[in-house]
This record gives C-alpha cells, sequence and structure tokens, in this order.
C-alpha cells in the first residue's frame, strides 16, 4: 500500500494537472464560475431552512444554549454544516463511479497506480468542499454574531483530511464495483437519496426518534457529529467519537486498498 | 541496462458473446439454466519464452489476430500475464494506441503538458522539450485552441510529437509509420529511425517485410499465440513467406463455441 502511494506520489503532476482542467472546464463557459459551489450549499440550506423551519418544530430552547440568537439561525447553522459535509461524501462516491471507465484510454497507455483515478475525482469534490467549508465557516459567524467558530479549527482541520482519505477510498470501492456491474451508478445514485433521509443531516439525532438507532449505526454520521459538534455546538466531539472516526477511515481505506490489489492485474480486461 | 525476460508467459482474455450481461443472466447463472451467453476464453497468448537483452531489434510478424499488439502491451504492462512471469527493465516508450487519451476540451499545449507528465516527466523537464515538441507536430497557433477541433492526422501528429521527445531504453512500436499526410511520414519516419539507433532495445510489430529486414537484427514469428519461429530476420521471413503461401487451418478460441480468427484478433486490437 506504501508503494502504491508512492507511485501515486511519482505521477503527481499528472493528475494534478488534470484536476486542474477539470475544474476549469466544469465551469468553461460559465458566468459565475466556480461562484457556483459557493452558491449551491447556500441555496440548498435556505430553501430546506425555510421550509423546514416551518414544517419541523424547532424549539429556541434547543439552540440557544448555544449563543443563537433565533432558534432559525441554529438551525440554519446544523444544516449548511450538514450538507457540506453530506454532499462530499455523496458525489465523491456517485462521480468515483465513472473514475476507471472514463480515464480507460490512459489506463490502456501507461500501466499507472489505480489509486490516482479516483483521486482526481476526488481532489476535484475535494476542493469544492473546502470551498463550501470556508462559506460555511463565514455563514456560521454571521449567523451566531461572534467569529469564535474560528476557534474551532484545530478540532475540525484534521477531520476534514481524515474525510478526504475516506472519500477517495469510497470513490476506488464505487468505482472498481462500476467496472463490474455497470448497475453501481444507478445504485449508488438511488441508495444515497434514501441514506440521506436515513442520516441525521435535516433533523437532530434527537428528532429522529425511535429511529435515532439508525443514526448511531450511520457511518456517515461519525463524519457529521466530528465536523458539526465543534462548529455548532461550540465544543469538540468525544475522544471516543474521533476514534471511531479513525478507524473507519482506516477501515475504508484497508477495504480500498485490498480492492487495488485484489483486482489491479484483473480489471483492465474488463474495461 | 535493459532487459526483457518472459518466462512461460500465457494470455487469456474471458470474453462475453454479448457485452451486456443482464439481470436474468446474473440470478440464473448456473441454477438449472445452460447460459446463453457464456464466457469464452481466448488465448490470445500461450506459453510464451522470450529473453532479451541490450543491442536487440527485434521484429514481430504474424498473421492478423497472432497475438502481436498484445505482446507488445504486455511488454509495456498495459496487460498483466495470467500465468507465468514478465521481467522488462529499463524506461519503456511505447508507440501503439498514441491517438487515444487526449482531453478534448484542453488545448494542445495542455495535452503536451498532461501526455508527458503521463509519461513520467516533470514541469522541468517538460518546459524544456515543449518548443521542440511544438516545433516537430508543425501545428503552429493550432495549440491553443481545444484538441477537440483537431483533424484525426492533427492529432496523431501531436501524439507522435509527444510520444517520441523522450529517451527510451526499451521500445516497443506497433506499425505507427503511417501517421499524417506524406511530408509527415517521411519526418516521423526519419525520427523512428533515430530512436531505434539510440534505444538499447526494440521490439517492432510491422507487416512491411522490408523495413524489418532493414532495421531489426532479429525476428519472431508469432501464430495463434505462439512462437512459431525465433532467429536471424531472413531465416524467420522466409518461412512466414513460404507458410502464407500454405493453406491455414483456422485458430481454436476455446471455451465451448467454435472459434475464428476475427474474435481473438477483435481482442488483440483492441
Amino acid at each position: 500500500m506504501l508503494a502504491h502511494l508512492k507511485a501515486v506520489w511519482t505521477f503527481r503532476y499528472f493528475w494534478m494537472s488534470l484536476v486542474r482542467m477539470d475544474l476549469r472546464s466544469r465551469y468553461r463557459r460559465s458566468v459565475l464560475g466556480i461562484g457556483w459551489s459557493v452558491l449551491h450549499p447556500i441555496a440548498m440550506s435556505g430553501v430546506f431552512c425555510l421550509v423546514f423551519s416551518q414544517i419541523m418544530d424547532i424549539k429556541s430552547a434547543d439552540w440557544e444554549p448555544y449563543g443563537y440568537a433565533a432558534a432559525w439561525r441554529g438551525y440554519a447553522a446544523f444544516l449548511l454544516t450538514g450538507m457540506a459535509v453530506w454532499e462530499f461524501i455523496r458525489n465523491s462516491t456517485a462521480m468515483g463511479c465513472q473514475a476507471l471507465l472514463a480515464n480507460e484510454a490512459y489506463i490502456r497507455q501507461c500501466p499507472l497506480p489505480y489509486g490516482i483515478y479516483p483521486l482526481r475525482t476526488v481532489m476535484g469534490t475535494g476542493i469544492h468542499f473546502v470551498i463550501s467549508m470556508v462559506v460555511v465557516l463565514i455563514l456560521v459567524s454571521i449567523l451566531k454574531g461572534t467569529p469564535s467558530v474560528l476557534g474551532m479549527l484545530w478540532a475540525v482541520l484534521p477531520v476534514m483530511v481524515l474525510l478526504f482519505f475516506f472519500c477517495w477510498a469510497m470513490a476506488t470501492l464505487s468505482a472498481f464495483a462500476t467496472v463490474y456491474f455497470h448497475d453501481t451508478a444507478h445504485l449508488v445514485e438511488v441508495g444515497s437519496q434514501l441514506f440521506f433521509f436515513l442520516t441525521p443531516i435535516m433533523y437532530t439525532r434527537k428528532q429522529m426518534g425511535q429511529l435515532s438507532f439508525l443514526a448511531d449505526i450511520n457511518p456517515v454520521n461519525l463524519f457529521l457529529e466530528l465536523i458539526r459538534t465543534p462548529l455548532v455546538f461550540g465544543t469538540p466531539a468525544e475522544p471516543a467519537v474521533y476514534l471511531q472516526g479513525v478507524a473507519l477511515t482506516a477501515a475504508a481505506v484497508g477495504l480500498a486498498a485490498g480492492t487495488i490489489g485484489w483486482l489491479q492485474k484483473k480489471v483492465i480486461f474488463q474495461l | 541496462m535493459a532487459k526483457i525476460e518472459l518466462d512461460d508467459v500465457s494470455l487469456t482474455f474471458t470474453v462475453r458473446q454479448n457485452r451486456k450481461v443482464t439481470l436474468k443472466e446474473y440470478l440464473l447463472r448456473g441454477l438449472f439454466l445452460q447460459s446463453r451467453n457464456p464466457r469464452v476464453a481466448v488465448h490470445a497468448l500461450s506459453h510464451l519464452n522470450l529473453s532479451a537483452g541490450d543491442g536487440d531489434r527485434i521484429g514481430v510478424i504474424g498473421h492478423n489476430g497472432a497475438g502481436k499488439s498484445t505482446l507488445l502491451k504486455l511488454l509495456a504492462g498495459v496487460y498483466p500475464p495470467t500465468a507465468g512471469t514478465r521481467d522488462v527493465q529499463g524506461k519503456i516508450c511505447s508507440l501503439f494506441d498514441i491517438a487515444l487519451g487526449f482531453e478534448h476540451d484542453a488545448s494542445g499545449w495542455d495535452n503536451i503538458r498532461y501526455r508527458s507528465y503521463l509519461l513520467g516527466e516533470t514541469p522541468r523537464t517538460v518546459k524544456k522539450k515543449m518548443s521542440a515538441i511544438a516545433e516537430f507536430s508543425e501545428l503552429g497557433d493550432f495549440l491553443n485552441i481545444p484538441v477537440r477541433y483537431y483533424s484525426s492526422g492533427m492529432l496523431v501528429r501531436l501524439a507522435f510529437s509527444i510520444s517520441t521527445a523522450v529517451e527510451p531504453e526499451v521500445l516497443l512500436i506497433d506499425e505507427v509509420l503511417g501517421a499524417g499526410d506524406l511530408a509527415f511520414q517521411i519526418k516521423a519516419k526519419q525520427r523512428m529511425r533515430e530512436m531505434m539507433a539510440s534505444a538499447r532495445l526494440m521490439v517492432l510489430v510491422t507487416h512491411e517485410i522490408p523495413t524489418l529486414e532493414q532495421i531489426c537484427n532479429r525476428a519472431i514469428w508469432l501464430q495463434h499465440g505462439s512462437v512459431m519461429m525465433d532467429g536471424k530476420p531472413d531465416d524467420v521471413v522466409a518461412a512466414y513467406k513460404a507458410s502464407v503461401n500454405a493453406p491455414q487451418a483456422a485458430p481454436h478460441v476455446g471455451g465451448g463455441v467454435d472459434g475464428d480468427g476475427p474474435a481473438a484478433e477483435l481482442k488483440s486490437a483492441a
């Protein structure tokens, strides 16, 4: 695995330049350009906030202790952070499906380490994640009325790095699965939509009521908690949750590395 | 030092008659129905032994579907052997499928960069070569526009210029001599000769017997994925020519269906 990572690093100029090109071509001829990735989480959260603060019972007692002047402010911060994390995981897994198929021409030409192709995808989604996190930090500061959230960065940045490796592993797994079973892309799409509602993104774990056990066994919720607790509630998550996050990432990376090791001599015949 | 060592290498493709595998096929496979879409084994290379070192200029000849291109891809490391061991030492430059793998939305200049990085260059070394590559391709201002708008001939020019801008130790070539228009072909031929002269070890797949006799000091005749003959170009070419005049039996693809040449050929050319 270390040898694989080293080989990925050797070809860094290759994938880095492709990532740069992906970014440029994604917003080619678009007036707003990269502003879209700033606008997207804000717009989504805005709509959700508007609708769900009406439908759901958001008590000011739940949010005032954390320094929010009004309940909706707290809920908006909660939603924004959750959406940013969720979008990163979802997009990495969903777009990762095409990672090997779309790069077939390179695979057929040069024996590069397979980790490069999902990395190309995840670097793209990761850059958007970083942008939306910056937006989130600014908005949460505004919603709270103080920039105190910046003091929590030390608790969040390591988790973002961890999350990056988790997403890379997820993209690798979905990339290999898609080569063998092309329906994976559709399954991921449908699955992620279901998953969205089973994950405490729009509502807190408490609001899930009897279904809250689903949040406890949900791997995505781990990352939500690790990033949300410090940013929205102002205290770092429990050390045990950090350990669980590290363990989960290690398991996912191990699985992805195992998959590459197992299939790297076979996958070319399936492309 | 450059070295090629193939020890009892076999390469078997498993393909399905229809590429698409249905849900029914997934569920019922091996239960009680005979599969209507069976897996077919195509033996592209079988029990191949080859060892070559510095100074070898190997020409590979054989019919379509004999496994020539597959052999090159195996040497390049694109296809791993399904049995046996492959050991190739030295910096490899492969000239096949070169027109593939362009980023169509990026300009010619950017594609020169991507392709060079793919071949293991760094920004510093690329910078030095950029102008030489651009000059050789003769594309001029076209390099500023996305390759999407290139003609196929221009694409091949660009690909050839980039791929041949390296100093390889092991050179693998698959009949790309017919690249671009007449003027460029002459230039390309010249460039290839220079590379062939400077590479330590070369493997050339060709149907042009005179080229082979001129350049190579060793020839290999492949048939149905195995070596029929390996030796001096004159002898091998003579034997090959003699066999072409004699009638041929179709190779057996195996795996339960009647095999035919085109199936094997299709795969090795893909």
